[in-house]
C-alpha cells in the first residue's frame, strides 16, 4: 500500500464502533440512519516543473439522520467515540423533535427505502496502490511539456486523487457500501507578451474528472496534449478578438459541460422549484406544470440523468438515502420529462401540485457534515447525427468556442453569459482564424430551441466539475457531464 | 476545553519531530447549528461537531500540508497525526525543493474569546414562525462556537474563539423578494421583530408594476450589499501578489499605473473591525491596517511569506491564498438617506448575484441584479425591475463613472458555510455610479 489512506486503513478501526453504536440507537426514533464517510484526498500542484502545493486531507465522520413525527433532522460529528456519537444522537433527536412542530413537510418511511448492496468505481489499479512519486513525476513532466516557449510564464499541472468510502445503515434494514476512486486534473499555461496575457488549458480548469484508477497517469496520452495546449496559449497572444455580432455558434464538449450544468441541471432541481434554495442559489424558471409540456429545446435534444455511466464522475448505485440509481430521461425530443428530484422532493410535490413530477435518485451530500439535498449527478446530452466537419461546412459565418473560463447566470436560470478560452472563426464553411476572448450570452429556453445539430455518439466527450455549489449550509459536490459538439443558430457573441 | 485539548495534543505531536523538521498546526473547530427554512417553516435542522487540524511540515527546503479530523480522543488523534508525519517523511524526498519554502518562526502568543447571547436553538423554529407565519420566508439560521488556532514547533500559540449567530433570509411576493439579515451581540426579540417589520415593508414596494428596462447604460445606486458583492468578487485574486506575478491579474493596469481608480476609492485591510483573527493560518500577525488602494492608486498587493520567498519580496503577512480577510472600502460624502434624490432617474440596486470576471485582463465583471431592485424617476420609485445582466469594468465602476460613495457604511459578516463556517468581514458604503452597462 502506498498511502495511509483513511478509506482503506481507518474504517476497519472504526467499523466496529460504527455498527455497535448504530445498533444501540437504531430503535430510538421513528427512523434512524448512520452514514460513515471516509475520504482521503491528495492534491498536488506543480508549476514550471517545481512543487507549488502538496496537500492531503483525511476526512472522516458520521452523519446521523433521524425521523421524529414525520420530520427529518441531522447531527454530524467527527468525534468518533461512544461519547461523541451519543452526544450527536441526542442532539439530533432533541432538535428534530422541537423542529417537527414547525416542519415544512411530514414524511413517511417511503422516502427511505431499504437498500442493500455495494458499488465500486471501475478501475484497473486502485488509487491506494498509486505511488506518490508516480503522481509527482507525471505532474512534473506534464507541467514542463506545457512550457513550449519563454512566453509561457506559468505552466501548471495539478491532480486531486480522491479515495472515498460511504457506509450506510438504517433502521429499515438498509446496508450498503460505495467505494469511489476519483481523479480531477488540469493542465494550464499562461502566455504573456507585452501587455497581452492569455490562458489556455486542457478542457478548462479542473474539467477533467473521472472515476478511474491510476491508469489515468498515462504520459503517452497527456504529453502531446499538453504541448498542444501550450502552443494554443501562444497562438492566442496574436489572435484577433472575437467579433461582436449575432452568428452561429458551435460549442465544444468542454464548454457544453458548463452549458448543460447551469441551464439544464440547476433549473431542473426539484428542491429549487419547491423554493428551498431561493435565499441562496435561487429559484427556477421551470414551473411544476412544465413537466411533459415545455418544449425546452429543439427536437434533437435528449438529456439523461445517468448514474450508471462507467468512469463518469458521479456514478453510484444508490443515492445517499438508499434510492436505487437508474438512468432516466430528463428531456426527450426537446420536451421536459422529469425533474432532478429526490424521494423527499417527489413526496412534497405530489402533495402540493396536481400533476405528479417524476424524479430521480439524487439525494446527495458533499460529505458527512452536510444533509443530503437534490443534486445533479451525471447529466448528459446524447449524441446526434452530424459530424463536426459537417457542422462546420454548414456554417456560413460562425464561431467555435472551447473550454470554459467565465460563467454567470441569474437566480432563475434564464439569462446567462459564458466565456471561453479559445475560439475559432468559421467563414463560408471553413475555419479561418483563431479568436481570443470569445464570449456569448443568451436566455435558456430560446437558446436550447436554437440547437440545430449535434455531433455523433462516437464524438461525445465526458468531463465534470468537483465544485458545484448549493445549499444552506452550503455544499460543494462532484458532477459529471458528457456531450457532443453542438451547433446553435443566431447567438450573440462578443470579444474582450 | 478545546483550547486545552489542542494545546496538549500539539505539544505531544511536536515531540515526534526530528531535529531538522519544523511543524505548523492550524485548528478549525466548530459546534454549529444550521436550521434551514422554507415557507417560514423548518426544512432541515443540522448540528455539526467538526474539528479539523492541518499539519504543515517544513523540512529540507520542502513543505507538505496534511489535514485530518480530530476525534477528541488524544490517543487516536496522536496516532493519526504520527501516521501522517511518517507518511510525509517518505513523500517529501520524492519531490523537488519548493521555491516557496521558508522557515517557521515563533510569532508569539495570543488569546481572544468572544461570546454573543442568543436563544436555545430549539426555540428558533418557534421564533421564526411567530414573526413570519403570514409570510413566505426562505433562509438560514446559523449559530454556535467557532475556533481557530495556530500553533508551531517554535513555541507559537494563537487562539481565537467566537460564538455568534446570524439569520440570513429573504421574503417573497410571488417571484420578487426582499432580503433580510439579523445578527447582533445579544439577541433581542424587540430588535428581531423590528428588522422583520422593516423587511416586510420592502415587500410593499415590490407590489408596484414590474418595469421592463431595455439593455443599455444607466445611472445606478448600489446599496452597500451590492457593493459588497462586487468587492467580494474583486477579493478573489485581484489583491494577490502571487497572482500578479503569475499573470492572473485584474488590477495589472492599476499596478503598472496605466489606469487608475477614482481618487474617492481607498481600500484597506482593517483588522480593527474585530471580526476575524489577526493571525493567519501559520500564525503571522497582520498590521491593524494595510492600505491596498489609496485615492485610486494601488499601494500594495497582499503578499504571503510563500510568495515573498519565491519572488524575493517582503511579506505583509497575508494568508497563503492572499485574499483580504477584513476588507474596508472607505466611505464618501453622499448621505445615504438622499440616495433616491441623488440617483434622480436610474436603477436602485439592492443586491447583485453570481458575479464573475468576464475578462480578467480588462477587469470586466458580469452578474445579475437580484432581490429588491427598482426603476426610479425624478427621485421616486416607479416599480421593481425585471432582472438585468450587467457587464462592466472595475475601472469604470470604481473609476471614471463613480460619482460618489455614501457617508454611511455597513459591516457584513462572512456568512459562507462551504465545507465549514467562514470567519471574515467587510465594511462598505453605498455607491452612485453613472453609465453602468446592462447587456441582457
Amino acid at each position: 500500500m502506498q498511502t495511509q489512506s483513511l478509506s482503506i486503513a481507518l474504517p476497519h478501526k472504526f467499523e466496529f464502533l460504527f455498527k455497535e453504536q448504530f445498533n444501540l440507537y437504531k430503535n430510538q426514533a421513528d427512523f434512524v440512519a448512520f452514514k460513515l464517510i471516509s475520504e482521503t484526498t491528495r492534491d498536488l500542484t506543480v508549476r514550471n516543473g517545481k512543487p507549488e502545493s502538496l496537500t492531503s486531507f483525511h476526512d472522516l465522520g458520521i452523519m446521523i439522520e433521524v425521523m421524529v413525527g414525520g420530520h427529518l433532522g441531522y447531527s454530524a460529528t467527527c468525534e468518533l467515540t461512544p461519547y461523541g456519537i451519543q452526544q450527536a444522537f441526542q442532539k439530533a433527536v432533541h432538535t428534530t423533535s422541537q423542529s417537527a412542530k414547525y416542519s415544512v413537510a411530514q414524511f413517511d418511511l417511503s422516502v427511505r427505502p431499504q437498500a442493500i448492496g455495494q458499488y465500486k468505481s471501475v478501475r484497473q489499479k486502485g488509487l491506494d496502490q498509486t505511488a506518490y512519486s508516480e503522481i509527482y513525476d507525471f505532474l512534473k513532466k506534464t507541467s514542463s511539456q506545457l512550457k513550449v516557449s519563454n512566453k509561457i510564464v506559468s505552466a501548471t499541472a495539478d491532480a486531486m486523487i480522491i479515495e472515498c468510502r460511504q457506509r450506510y445503515l438504517s433502521s429499515t434494514g438498509s446496508d450498503f457500501e460505495q467505494d469511489f476512486n476519483i481523479i480531477v486534473s488540469s493542465f494550464g499555461a499562461i502566455a504573456q507578451e507585452g501587455s497581452e496575457t492569455q490562458y489556455r488549458s486542457l478542457h478548462g480548469g479542473r474539467g477533467i474528472c473521472f472515476q478511474i484508477g491510476s491508469e489515468f497517469f498515462n504520459l503517452d496520452h497527456y504529453l502531446p496534449l499538453c504541448e498542444r495546449t501550450g502552443q494554443e496559449a501562444l497562438e492566442l497572444l496574436t489572435a484577433d478578438n472575437c467579433p461582436n455580432e449575432t452568428l452561429d455558434l458551435i460549442l465544444a464538449p468542454d464548454q457544453m459541460l458548463l452549458q448543460i450544468h447551469e441551464s439544464i441541471g440547476h433549473p431542473l432541481e426539484l428542491d429549487r422549484i419547491l423554493g428551498d434554495e431561493r435565499n441562496f442559489a435561487g429559484w427556477s424558471f421551470v414551473q411544476p406544470t412544465d413537466f411533459g409540456q415545455l418544449q425546452y429545446g429543439s427536437p434533437i435534444m435528449n438529456v439523461v440523468f445517468d448514474p450508471n455511466s462507467e468512469n463518469e464522475m458521479s456514478s453510484y448505485v444508490f443515492d445517499e438515502v438508499g434510492n436505487k440509481a437508474i438512468k432516466q430521461y430528463l428531456i426527450k425530443d426537446g420536451v421536459l420529462q422529469a425533474a432532478l428530484g429526490s424521494l423527499e422532493s417527489q413526496y412534497r410535490s405530489q402533495r402540493l401540485f396536481e400533476n405528479k413530477i417524476t424524479g430521480v435518485a439524487n439525494s446527495r451530500a458533499s460529505s458527512w457534515n452536510r444533509p443530503p439535498i437534490d443534486r445533479m449527478a451525471n447529466i448528459n446530452l446524447e449524441g446526434g447525427q452530424s459530424t463536426l466537419a459537417e457542422m462546420i461546412s454548414q456554417t456560413e459565418r460562425g464561431v467555435i468556442m472551447h473550454a470554459n473560463r467565465s460563467w454567470s447566470i441569474d437566480d432563475y436560470r434564464r439569462k446567462f453569459q459564458f466565456g471561453c478560452e479559445y475560439g475559432q472563426l468559421i467563414e463560408n464553411g471553413r475555419i479561418t482564424k483563431t479568436l481570443k476572448n470569445p464570449n456569448y450570452r443568451g436566455v435558456t429556453v430560446p437558446f436550447w430551441n436554437s440547437l440545430k445539430a449535434l455531433s455523433q455518439k462516437d464524438s461525445v466527450e465526458t468531463y465534470g466539475s468537483p465544485y458545484c455549489g448549493k445549499g444552506e449550509p452550503s455544499q460543494i459536490i462532484r458532477v459529471g457531464h458528457s456531450s457532443p459538439y453542438a451547433l446553435f443558430n443566431n447567438i450573440e457573441v462578443f470579444g474582450g | 476545553m478545546i483550547k486545552n485539548y489542542i494545546h496538549n495534543l500539539s505539544q505531544n505531536i511536536f515531540k515526534l519531530l526530528e531535529s531538522n523538521e519544523q511543524l505548523s498546526l492550524f485548528l478549525h473547530s466548530e459546534e454549529s447549528t444550521f436550521i434551514r427554512f422554507n415557507q417560514s417553516k423548518v426544512r432541515q435542522n443540522t448540528q455539526v461537531h467538526q474539528h479539523e487540524l492541518t499539519l504543515q511540515l517544513h523540512k529540507d527546503q520542502r513543505l507538505i500540508k496534511m489535514c485530518l479530523n480530530l476525534t477528541l480522543n488524544e490517543s487516536l488523534d496522536l496516532d493519526a497525526a504520527h501516521n501522517l508525519i511518517l507518511e510525509a517523511r517518505t513523500q517529501l524526498p520524492l519531490t523537488d525543493a519548493n521555491p516557496q519554502f521558508f522557515r517557521i518562526k515563533n510569532n508569539g502568543h495570543s488569546e481572544v474569546i468572544k461570546k454573543s447571547n442568543y436563544p436555545n436553538v430549539t426555540e428558533i423554529p418557534e421564533i421564526i414562525y411567530k414573526n413570519f407565519s403570514q409570510d413566505d420566508l426562505a433562509g438560514l439560521w446559523c449559530s454556535g462556537p467557532l475556533r481557530q488556532a495556530s500553533i508551531n514547533s517554535e513555541g507559537q500559540f494563537h487562539f481565537f474563539e467566537t460564538d455568534f449567530f446570524f439569520f440570513d433570509y429573504s421574503l417573497y411576493s410571488g417571484p420578487l423578494a426582499a432580503k433580510g439579515y439579523y445578527s447582533e451581540h445579544d439577541f433581542s426579540e424587540k430588535n428581531f421583530s423590528s428588522q422583520a417589520y422593516a423587511t416586510k415593508n420592502k415587500l410593499v414596494l415590490l407590489k408596484k408594476p414590474i418595469q421592463k428596462i431595455p439593455r443599455g447604460q444607466y445611472r445606478v445606486y448600489l446599496e452597500p450589499m451590492a457593493v459588497a458583492e462586487i468587492l467580494g468578487t474583486m477579493s478573489w485574486g485581484s489583491f494577490s501578489q502571487g497572482n500578479y506575478k503569475k499573470g492572473v491579474a485584474p488590477l495589472k493596469k492599476l499596478a503598472e499605473k496605466q489606469l487608475f481608480f477614482s481618487p474617492k476609492v481607498t481600500i484597506l485591510e482593517n483588522f480593527e473591525l474585530g471580526l476575524t483573527p489577526e493571525f493567519n493560518s501559520i500564525g503571522e500577525l497582520s498590521l491593524p491596517h494595510i492600505k491596498l488602494i489609496e485615492h485610486g492608486h494601488l499601494k500594495q498587493f497582499l503578499t504571503s511569506s510563500a510568495t515573498a520567498q519565491e519572488f524575493g519580496l517582503n511579506s505583509n503577512n497575508a494568508d497563503v491564498r492572499e485574499i483580504p480577510r477584513s476588507i474596508e472600502l472607505l466611505s464618501g460624502s453622499m448621505n445615504a438617506d438622499q440616495a433616491l434624490q441623488e440617483l434622480n432617474t436610474g436603477i436602485y440596486i439592492s443586491n447583485l448575484h453570481y458575479i464573475n470576471y468576464s475578462d480578467i485582463q480588462s477587469a470586466r465583471i458580469t452578474g445579475m441584479t437580484r432581490f429588491a431592485c427598482f426603476w426610479v424617476e425624478n427621485g421616486e420609485i416607479v416599480g421593481p425591475i425585471q432582472d438585468l445582466r450587467f457587464d462592466e469594468s472595475l475601472y469604470n465602476i470604481f473609476g471614471s463613472q463613480l460619482i460618489e460613495l455614501t457617508e454611511q457604511s455597513s459591516i457584513f459578516v462572512d456568512i459562507g458555510t462551504y465545507q465549514k463556517r467562514n470567519l471574515g468581514a467587510m465594511k462598505v458604503p453605498g455607491a452612485l455610479v453613472d453609465k453602468f452597462n446592462f447587456t441582457l
